[in-house]
């Protein structure tokens, strides 16, 4: 039922499909690197539509059961954990690592590091913390959720929202940074 | 537009389907816009005089969902969410990347939602639908929306308002505003208004 190969560290569980159209369907692991074994586990009746499956070599993606994304992009170094019965909406990014140093010298080192003239030096080490999004919770269009989050059950990410810090079980977060607003 | 329905060139392989009314003179870049278009509705979108449609614009109607596009709008490679209405005014300027959804497509109670996901599964295409409220969006005339700018179900947008990319916008844009922000505020309004 799917339209791309799976990579041999990829679980899929049963009634789940990762799919795309003309435009989406080869993106899934085009830049799928993970070593781990799994690298990433989906559970069951997953629907994931022109997913990204952006990892690095040690990095694992766990997706639970009855998940909807479409579109999304998870982009991961370390650890994404996603709960059961989520929705992610179109072009939103969920994103475990800052792949560069925030400190400005190292970052200078990291910028010759990853040019053509790096010459296999080093990288320099990067902040890198899990995400966790649990069960129940909603993600809508061009949202982004960075690095270290925590996002409780049953919450909802508005639309565009960027969160950057843990959003409480239930809640209803909005803007830039995203902060917990009323319902409407 | 031939008469099959199909666009000469069109690198998509797809055809528009027979509820599209476009003005001849209006720009469709490809049949690509239409897969996720399943509007019942007689004139499920209209385009109006020499408006465009550009290439990646994304229009997810479902079946009670009526667009329309104005004379001399530009959507240029927006994401439509529409399960009621969506009115694009004439000379409106739409950037790349902006979602205007008149539905969040899912219902907000817990246990509505669970079945609506698990019923997901069942179905081919595997969509997510779920009977949920919609409130029409309305974008007035010359209004100008920046990339990746988000609008929210039941907003309306002035006329001559612009909007900053990347905005979110929440709540109605009074006419000739300049908002920007997430969520969107007013920064000020145009001098000619």
């Amino acid at each position: 039922m799917h339209d791309t190969p799976l990579p041999s560290n990829v679980r899929l569980g049963p009634n789940s499909v990762i799919t795309g159209d003309y435009l989406t369907r080869d993106r899934a692991f085009r830049l799928f690197r993970s070593r781990l074994d799994p690298g990433l586990v989906v559970g069951a009746s997953c629907t994931m539509d022109g997913v990204m499956f952006n990892a690095g070599p040690e990095a694992r993606i766990e997706i639970g059961d009855h998940c909807y994304f479409h579109e999304a992009t998870l982009v991961s170094d370390l650890e994404i954990r996603i709960g059961c019965r989520v929705v992610i909406g179109w072009h939103a990014t969920v994103i475990d690592a800052d792949f560069h140093p925030s400190d400005a010298a190292a970052r200078m080192a990291d910028a010759v590091a990853c040019s053509p003239l790096g010459g296999g030096a080093a990288r320099q080490p990067f902040e890198r913390r899990p995400v966790l999004i649990e069960d129940d919770v909603w993600i809508g269009p061009n949202a982004t959720i960075l690095k270290g989050v925590r996002i409780g059950a049953r919450a909802r990410v508005e639309p565009g929202a960027v969160v950057v810090s843990d959003v409480p079980p239930e809640s209803r977060v909005l803007g830039n940074p995203a902060r917990v607003v009323a319902e409407r | 537009m031939d008469a099959a329905r199909r666009l000469p060139p069109d690198w998509h392989p797809g055809t528009i389907p027979d509820n599209v009314v476009a003005d001849p003179t209006a720009h469709v870049g490809t049949s690509y816009s239409f897969t996720r278009f399943r509007s019942e509705e007689p004139g499920g979108l209209r385009i109006g005089r020499a408006a465009s449609l550009g290439d990646l614009t994304i229009l997810d109607v479902g079946p009670r969902g009526r667009v329309v596009i104005g004379d001399y709008a530009l959507v240029n490679g927006a994401l439509i969410i529409c399960d009621s209405r969506v009115t694009i005014g004439d000379y409106a300027l739409i950037g790349w990347d902006v979602v205007l959804m008149d539905t969040y497509r899912v219902p907000f109670d817990v246990a509505l939602r669970r079945r609506a996901l698990e019923r997901v599964a069942l179905g081919r295409p595997r969509r997510l639908a779920a009977d949920v409220p919609a409130h029409p969006i309305r974008i007035e005339r010359n209004v100008w929306i920046g990339f990746e700018a988000c609008v929210l179900p039941g907003v309306s947008i002035g006329e001559d308002a612009v909007v900053g990319a990347r905005s979110v916008v929440t709540e109605d844009v009074p006419p000739g505003a300049v908002v920007a922000g997430n969520p969107a505020r007013v920064v000020r309004y145009r001098a000619s208004a």
